[in-house]
């Protein structure tokens, strides 16, 4: 329980909020790759705020606000060109700096380009993501987490929910959801629909864990049958600070990724790579993405997914869930951790200093903790689970991805069997 | 725009609001976070002081005082 005012604060996503301060100093994918490949302009939302985001046809990004500083015209219309972004208006041209070098419609004595100026952020390409910061300079690195450079079988599902994104934080630290929502609720809408559940799913939570390390939280859990020794919480996995969550196990490794569009508006990515052990490199010219179903045709939520279970919770919660009426739990202290986290970074902002996770130094490839046995169900079973009974069932490359973990996986038998 | 108030709990809110810890017990400064949650019988409040840094919970207890009886 918090009152309406921490609450208040703890979900804004505005510029000059303390919360959407802390926001505006982490890069966030605005587009897939593809897209700009297509059409090289896009109209952006990000924590509130407008943007036009292009590709030049050298395959150079810039991002800037979206109104032309001229008279507003939006430049997500623009006319992408060699040197960058051109109203349409009145065909002003902005850089990828945001300085304005050209006024076509003025005569040489009356230009006043250096008088005026869009404020531009800092665009990069990674992993089939166009990645954006649009907060002050000067702009951190932008993360290179394990699962968007390491070598595997790509593709993105996405969905856009009508919810905050702060309580979809508040499932990445909640391990004993996973026992109901999708144990005990998706053996019961199994029950209905005909299928059976995956087993390893309802397993018992006898302990769980969280402990703040360098990029955020790590979430721990024992489960029945299992100990410490266990990966679930020896390792475990984390919340990475203040949009992520990193999952996987059998050859799995995710990213689910929730960026803040506007305060009651969030693009929830499933960032997933399949490199099991015994994978041979498959060539993808480019990485498929695709958006997942959340309500069916009268309106309900689509529930017989692991993901769409999640959904369904989140965006039930309500726009913003009311935090003042809530009746928290010890078994909710995962959540009362990341909301003290999220507050002291609204300080260490305020105090002019880098929040949790900024990363100034040019790296190669950051590697963060995450489970390979998860749910001890054995590493092929919870990979054939996760493709069956996840949103991966709704991937344009569902059979390639089943044949790259069967294939691996009799890679890897035979080898053993060689061996002996 | 403000956080809307969920309706269907209206009364139970402003229960809640009654006796959350304002304070730090560690600096005395404002409390940034104080997050009420249950544990049996016990309301607890999970605190941490933006101030000093002080992480504890609070258990508001009541008048009576509950010992146990030492081993005799
Ligand atoms: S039991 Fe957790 S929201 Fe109902
Ligand atoms: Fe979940």
């Amino acid at each position: 329980m918090l009152t309406a005012e921490q609450n208040e604060q703890l979900t804004q996503v505005e510029a000059g909020t303390p919360m959407g301060e802390v926001l505006r100093r982490y890069w966030y994918p605005v587009a897939f790759t593809r897209e700009l490949e297509e059409f090289p302009v896009k109209r952006v939302e990000l924590l509130g705020d407008f943007f036009a985001l292009w590709k030049s046809p050298s395959g150079r990004y810039g991002i800037v606000p979206e109104a032309c500083p001229h008279r507003k015209a939006s430049l997500a219309y623009g006319v992408v060109e060699p040197d960058g972004i051109r109203c349409p208006y009145h065909g002003w041209v902005f850089d990828t700096d945001g300085a304005c070098t050209s006024q076509p419609a003025e005569r040489d004595n009356t230009q006043f380009q250096e008088r005026v100026r869009a404020q531009a952020g800092k665009v990069e390409e990674m992993g089939g993501l166009v990645w954006a910061y649009v907060g002050p300079s000067p702009a951190p690195e932008l993360p290179r987490f394990d699962t968007y450079v390491m070598d595997g079988y790509r593709d993105i599902g996405w969905a856009d929910l009508p919810c905050n994104y702060v309580q979809i934080m508040e499932n990445a630290v909640d391990p004993h959801h996973v026992e109901f929502l999708h144990g005990r609720y998706f053996e019961f809408v199994g029950k209905h629909e005909g299928f059976t559940a995956p087993a390893s799913f309802g397993k018992e939570h006898m302990k769980i864990g969280f402990t703040a390390f360098e990029w955020g939280i790590i979430k721990r859990r024992v489960l029945k049958g299992a100990t410490e020794e266990n990966d679930d919480w020896k390792v475990g996995h984390p919340l990475v600070f203040p949009y992520n969550m990193r999952v996987g196990g059998g050859g799995i490794h995710q990213m689910q990724i929730r960026v803040p569009v506007n305060r009651t508006t969030t693009r929830f990515i499933l960032y997933t790579v399949h490199s099991p052990d015994g994978y041979e490199h498959v060539e993808q010219p480019q990485i498929p993405d695709y958006e997942l179903p959340v309500f069916d045709k009268a309106g309900r939520h689509v529930t017989n997914y692991v993901e769409g279970q999640d959904m369904m919770a989140w965006v039930t919660q309500g726009a913003i869930t009311d935090r003042t009426t809530e009746h928290l739990g010890r078994s909710d202290i995962g959540v009362a951790m990341l909301r003290k986290m999220f507050r002291e970074q609204m300080d260490v902002v305020a105090r002019g200093e880098d929040p949790l996770g900024t990363i100034r130094e040019k790296h190669e490839r950051i590697d963060l903790p995450c489970e390979k046995d998860k749910f001890h169900a054995g590493g092929a079973q919870f990979a054939l689970d996760f493709c069956d009974m996840g949103s991966t069932r709704f991937s344009p490359v569902l059979d390639t991805i089943k044949k790259i973990h069967i294939s691996a996986a009799d890679k890897i038998a035979s080898e053993k069997a060689a061996a002996e | 725009m403000s956080t809307p108030v969920d309706r269907r709990f209206v009364a139970d809110a402003a229960a809640h609001r009654r006796d959350v810890p304002r304070f730090c017990p560690g600096c005395a400064g404002g409390l940034g976070m104080a997050t009420e949650f249950w544990e049996a019988e016990e309301r607890r409040f999970y605190c941490s002081c933006t101030g000093c840094g002080w992480t504890g919970e609070i258990t508001p207890t009541g008048a009576v005082a509950t010992g146990h009886e030492p081993e005799h």
